[in-house]
């Protein structure tokens, strides 16, 4: 050895033995879609899924992104442009409800929104900015706060694109789609943009003449642990709207599967956001702050019942929404190694506030008629967390957190009676120990408390707005506890499963009141829960995913009415299959099971199942073209996306009828794209 | 120069292995003048854990360092934050000749065509360092008979030649 060599290999030896504990430098598996968390994920039901298996999924909206969640399932019952309908662990989540969403750092969910409690509007994704998906489910992790005791997903956009993008789709049902995307040198930086436009009209009789028009620039320095980025959004769109309709009707022949009963109902939807994040990261901390300001405009027509609460005019309604959200995170890590592990402790900062006017409109061909309750609502919390992560050996690793969360509601209410201001706050403890791994399998134990907020409506509410009867308040805040065992496994070469036990109460749940359209505080409820999920990668061209889960729901407490959940989810179950050989062709199929529903506390009614079965067919025609040919229901079968169970009265009907209302599953449809990359 | 790389790859994978998940962070360039081609080649050895953290920094997604993709981003990369400017202050247009992945590190080939560089040709060398504050590069020249070392870090991005 040369002397010059000498003091490198020297510094070489004597180096320290230390380890970034940031997730950023974390050493993954990179040949499969999925991750491999070993050793990295606090729970067996968290993960990462990377950007190109986000580009290999068909999806029809783009909410369903996070159907790459295993057990998540994500659907529709009004037109396309509403929040989506999600289902997860053994709750129907309504709009979003106790799943946390963000994107890029900014929370999606809407509180005390005007149709339903989290609203989560994904409508504004452009898929391919995703560069990657994040799911935890449970409320184990102290950073996780408000809506995430099912779930919390979190999609990150790119800084850079490696290539621009410029696309081109037309489909069956009016689908057109068009999206241009790049990112350039700026600067010192990178500026990125997208724009995206959008028509969609479904196979309903009224055709939903969705339109959208989205945008997104940003411009970032730096890496994504060492930098900052800053970005503007904006999103606007209209549609039409095919909300539910009675099986009675269709059974009997008055009405078609896709045809819709009030054909005024519909909505317009804005949303535009300025947000930025800054990030710095080294050998012994790392540091993180982002803020947001997002000014969402929703425009609502729905009807439910049709003609039975006013046979002459019909029983449309608005619910408006009009808000300005703005909000700081931030959070500080101090990574410290010893010789037998290493430690991580994280102090973190969450303040949001929300500047809410809405109300509750009884409309006829979307021309107000009355007003039920009109509010300006000031709503501002703050949350503070402490999280140690402890490495003690080989083999074993805790995850101990606390966080403290207080809320601050002020409503003024068109009536005075439901004005007035309400507090509450809670703490929420996390635990979680982590054995393993031994021939690459880790065991997990979890345990810990989260919540959920409830409508500031309803804090502070001693009158019906409707009847002008008295009303009980709500707790602004409901606890929910959870207890998780789980088994992560990869074992076998190129075989990642995980297998997870849990039960998750709730002090009260939050239901969908299908005839009101709105959701209402609800019984104290207990699910238990157990989710398989496994990805194989059998070949280089191969790869096949399996996702089982199955959860008893049920409400605590004796009730005549029964302890049934109304939509709570239990089976589910996604088998896909992916294909990239050598060449120019790929494809993949997923088939999707959405298992049976109670659809009343008393399980005396029950939705069927829905099965739906997409496929994918890509030829790249040279490097930098390619040609998608993308299908959905290719089965065509004719289920429900969502069922619900109440009165509703046609007009000509003499009295309302308790009957299923279903939106349908669209047709067989077909997409072809068209993708430049330059 | 196979010898050096090869020197270069072993390197480096001590320097892994003593430190665990990398707190040191190093890489190593070789430039030499080929008489039978008349080009000047050059020869860089990175950790491949450094440059996919260092992709996955960039463009938030993670990369195979085997795909296409990865070599067009790292190209990109390289091709910025590593050049030669010749002593009238001209850069020196420095051919991407491609790269080889193998378990633990990432070679790059790149060639100045028909060029020998000339004494005080300044190199800027910022490759990693922008990213790994604590990233040092070690550059070997050989140019006519000597070999001259230089050391590139956060303080030093850009030096020359004798």
């Amino acid at each position: 050895m040369t002397p010059r060599y000498l003091p490198l290999f020297l510094a070489a030896l004597f180096s320290a033995t230390a380890a970034h504990a940031d997730d950023i430098f974390q050493r993954v598996l990179v040949d499969g879609s999925r991750l491999n968390q070993l050793g990295v994920a606090d729970s067996a039901n968290a993960g990462s899924v990377t950007q190109q298996q986000l580009a290999a999924r068909t999806s029809y909206r783009p909410g369903e992104l996070l159907e790459a969640v295993p057990g998540l399932i994500v659907s529709q019952h009004s037109g396309e442009g509403k929040a989506n309908q999600f289902y997860l662990r053994g709750f129907n989540l309504d709009h979003g409800t106790d799943l946390r969403t963000s994107v890029d750092e900014m929370p999606v969910n809407q509180r005390s929104h005007g149709h339903g409690q989290g609203w989560t509007d994904l409508n504004f994704l452009i898929p391919e900015l995703a560069m990657r998906l994040d799911y935890k489910k449970g409320p184990y992790a102290a950073a996780q706060g408000d809506f995430s005791s099912a779930g919390a997903a979190s999609i990150l956009y790119a800084n850079r694109l490696t290539q621009g993008i410029a696309s081109a789709g037309i489909g069956q049902n009016g689908f057109r789609r068009a999206l241009l995307a790049d990112s350039f040198d700026a600067g010192d930086g990178s500026l990125l943009y997208a724009l995206e436009a959008q028509h969609n009209d479904g196979p309903f009789t009224q055709p939903d003449r969705y339109h959208k028009l989205n945008g997104v620039l940003r411009y970032s320095q730096g890496y994504a642990n060492n930098g900052f980025n800053v970005t503007a959004m904006a999103y606007d769109a209209s549609w039409n709207a095919t909300d539910q309709i009675p099986l009675r009707a269709v059974q009997d022949g008055t009405l078609g599967r896709f045809d819709a009963i009030d054909a005024s109902d519909g909505g317009k939807a804005q949303r535009y956001s300025l947000s930025g994040a800054w990030r710095q990261t080294t050998d012994d901390i790392s540091s993180k702050v982002s803020a947001y300001v997002i000014a969402n405009r929703l425009a609502l027509f729905s009807n439910f019942t049709y003609a039975m609460d006013d046979p002459d005019n019909g029983d449309q309604f608005a619910q408006p929404d009009r808000r300005v959200t703005s909000g700081l995170e931030a959070s500080h890590t101090w990574h410290r190694h010893t010789d037998r592990g290493s430690s991580d402790t994280t102090i973190g900062l969450q303040l949001q506030n929300d500047n809410i006017h809405n109300g509750l409109y009884h409309t006829r061909q979307r021309q107000i008629l009355s007003t039920t309750r009109q509010d300006h609502i000031v709503e501002t919390s703050i949350g503070v967390y402490g999280e140690n992560s402890t490495r003690w050996s080989r083999s074993l690793r805790t995850v101990a957190g606390l966080r403290a969360d207080a809320y601050r509601f002020d409503v003024r209410s068109d009536r005075a009676a439901n004005s007035g201001q309400a507090s509450d706050h809670l703490f929420s403890p996390s635990l979680s120990v982590i054995a393993g791994p031994w021939r690459e399998t880790e065991a997990y134990v979890n345990i810990g408390n989260g919540f959920h907020s409830n409508d500031a409506r309803g804090t502070t509410i001693t009158l019906d707005p409707k009847t002008g009867e008295a009303a009980d308040k709500v707790t602004p805040l409901v606890r929910s506890r959870a207890l998780e065992l789980g088994l992560r496994s990869a074992a076998i070469a190129g075989l990642q499963t995980s297998l997870s036990l849990y039960r998750l109460d709730f002090d009260s749940e939050l239901l969908f009141i299908g005839d009101a359209g709105a959701t209402e505080a609800g019984r104290p409820s207990r699910r238990y829960g157990i989710e398989f999920s496994s990805y194989y990668k059998a070949a280089s061209w191969l790869s096949l995913d399996l996702d089982l889960a199955y959860a008893r729901a049920r409400s605590r407490g004796s009730d005549p009415a029964g302890d049934f959940i109304p939509g709570a989810i239990e089976g589910v179950a996604q088998l896909a299959m992916t294909l990239t050989p050598r060449g120019p062709w790929s494809g993949s199929l997923r088939l999707r099971y959405f298992g049976p529903r109670p659809l009343t506390e008393d399980n005396s009614v029950r939705s069927a199942a829905s099965v739906g079965l997409n496929g994918r067919l890509a030829y790249q025609i040279d490097k930098t073209l390619r040609v998608e040919l993308e299908g959905y229901n290719l089965a065509n079968r004719r289920d429900s996306a969502i069922d619900y169970y109440y009165a509703s009265r046609l007009p000509g009907e003499a009295q309302p009828v308790d009957d299923i209302h279903f939106h349908p599953v669209e047709s067989r449809s077909l997409r072809l794209t068209l993708v430049k990359n330059f | 120069m196979k010898r050096w790389r090869t020197l270069a790859a072993t390197l480096l994978a001590c320097a892994s292995m003593a430190a665990g998940a990398h707190n040191f962070h190093m890489g190593i360039a070789d430039i030499s003048y080929n008489a039978a081609s008349g080009s000047t080649e050059v020869v860089h050895t990175y950790t491949g854990h450094d440059v996919e953290a260092l992709l996955a920094n960039l463009y938030q997604r993670r990369f195979d360092l085997g795909q296409e993709d990865s070599e067009a981003a790292l190209r990109r990369y390289v091709e910025k934050q590593f050049y030669l400017v010749a002593p009238d202050g001209k850069r020196l247009r420095l051919n991407w000749v491609g790269m080889k992945v193998n378990a633990d590190n990432v070679v790059i080939f790149q060639e100045i065509e028909h060029t020998r560089l000339a004494p005080a040709t300044r190199i800027h060398n910022q490759l990693l360092i922008d990213f790994l504050p604590s990233q040092r590069n070690t550059l070997n020249v050989q140019n006519s008979g000597s070999i001259q070392t230089l050391i590139f870090d956060h303080q030093n991005t850009e030096l020359p030649i004798r």
